[in-house]
């Protein structure tokens, strides 16, 4: 194997570890607000990982072009994707476990005084 | 709502409708001076989208002179209405609002401009029909709509606008069309490998471009187009945080790994409210993705510049508290003078230490 390949498989085994992490977080984690932490966190590194390491296997290519495109918009739409699970689940007002209260009315939407 | 006297009050902003708007509120004014025998005043008021601390010299001169010339223009009117040598009637007075908090929606600019007519005593406005401050969202009520709703008597000047030519199944104009078309035409080029000199395929670009320019131009631009330079400014810092932010979701999710791989599962979740220093559509929408990215945060909700974060780990609230994103993200948008600014524990500190 040629350094290089080398590189790329310990991106590849790394990011799959994530893809496990991710995978073993949602069934763990008790919520559904902690499950997502997995989801947006884990997931996003691992198939970046995953993607860069047959980036570099590809060299500098169309293929690797567009390998560098998912990744930039893996970054962009997985937290918005979370986010927008999350907020689904506090307008459906969720409980979430642990400390801190949540506001199920925003002050803007209690009215302007 | 009172409405003693009979001033009135005009929302100005830069649009072509301006000029007439201008001369139908001296006239109304006028008018009631005439039949009640009192002085009225006409305030002219800019409604700001800049916070009077993070203050763009341009946008405030810009402000002062739209704010000077619509003066002289109630000026000239009135000496038109009742002759140059005649006492006057009307009193004008002039002056930028809202510069304290950040604007953005029409009911916010309602707001503003219903709390400077309540505390001046005004009950009249006069709005000019193509000024749409926060925009002209179909889900949104419309500005005299939100006014209306505050009890204000809401008279909509009688201006006709030329009519515009457009695009079909867009409002938008040259620039807003060359710029979402170049950058998708170029995209396609991108995807089809970058240097694609076969007729057919830059025919398929130009019409894949077209397409989508024609009918998301709208909603991939929102608002006037950006100076290039502060766009420039952005995105060379935009490329010095990326590391960073790169750095903190390696760290985000070893952290993560730790926790779920571990026996006892040390969790610590939590609910934590702040208000960033951050406003602006990109700006918050960064923010809230760099939370979700880094070590034990998600963005749950949030409104204007209030989030709601959800803490999974024991130190992401002290971490998110400590408020280095926030700083990183004010650096990108705003320059790095921007960046120095006191945490967001420490403004929470603040504001509890000024009312107990």
């Amino acid at each position: 194997m040629t350094p290089l390949e080398i590189v790329a498989t310990v991106f590849v085994v790394v990011g799959t570890f994530f893809g496990l992490v991710a995978t073993v977080g949602i069934i763990r984690l008790p919520d559904l607000y902690s499950r997502l932490h997995a989801a947006s966190k884990s997931d996003t590194l691992g198939s970046v990982l995953s993607l860069a390491g047959l980036a570099i296997v590809l060299g500098l290519t169309t293929e690797s072009m567009k390998l560098v495109f998912l990744v930039v918009f893996l970054f962009v739409t997985s937290p918005t994707a979370a986010h927008a699970i999350a907020r689904a689940a506090k307008e459906e007002e969720v409980e979430p476990i642990g400390e801190g209260e949540v506001p199920w009315t925003t002050d803007q939407e209690e009215g302007n005084s | 709502m009172v409405a003693d006297g009979h001033d009135v009050l005009v929302p100005v902003g830069d649009s072509e409708t301006l000029r007439r708007t201008v001369t139908y509120a001296v006239e109304q004014a006028h008018e009631a001076a005439t039949e009640s025998g009192v002085a009225t005043t006409v305030h002219f008021v800019f409604p700001a989208r800049w916070r009077i601390f993070e203050t763009d010299r341009a946008a405030v001169d810009a402000a002062n002179s739209l704010l000077d010339r619509v003066v002289t223009w109630a000026a000239e009117d009135l000496d038109e209405l009742i002759g140059e040598d005649e006492p006057p009637t009307v009193d004008f007075e002039s002056g930028t609002i809202g510069t304290g908090e950040y604007v953005f929606s029409p009911a916010d600019f309602a707001d503003v401009v219903g709390r400077y007519a309540d505390a001046n005593g005004v009950g009249r406005i006069v709005v000019d029909p193509s000024f749409r401050p926060g925009g002209s969202a179909p889900i949104l009520r419309s500005f005299e709509e939100e006014l209306a709703n505050r009890g204000f008597d809401v008279l909509e000047a009688p201006v006709t606008r030329r009519t515009r030519r457009r695009l079909p199944f867009t409002d938008i104009g040259a620039p807003e069309f060359a710029l979402v078309f170049s950058t998708s035409f170029l995209f396609y080029l991108a995807l089809g490998g970058w240097l694609v000199t076969d007729p057919y395929e830059l025919l398929t670009g130009v019409v894949t471009a077209g397409v989508v320019t024609l009918t998301l131009a709208r909603v991939a631009l929102k608002g006037q187009l950006p100076k290039l330079r502060v766009v420039g400014m952005s995105v060379v810092r935009l490329a010095l945080y990326t590391p960073i932010l790169l750095w903190e979701i390696a760290k985000a999710n070893v952290a993560l790994a730790y926790v779920v791989l571990h026996p006892r599962l040390p969790i610590d979740p939590r609910v934590v409210e702040f208000d960033a220093a951050v406003w602006g559509d990109m700006p918050v929408t960064t923010l809230a993705n760099s939370i979700t990215l880094t070590p034990g945060t998600l963005t749950v909700d949030v409104s204007r510049q209030h989030f709601l974060v959800h803490a999974l780990i024991p130190d992401a609230e002290d971490d998110l508290l400590e408020g280095t994103l926030e700083r990183l993200v004010r650096f990108v948008f705003y320059g790095r003078e921007s960046a120095r600014i006191a945490s967001p524990r420490e403004r929470l500190e603040d504001t509890e230490g000024e009312n107990p």
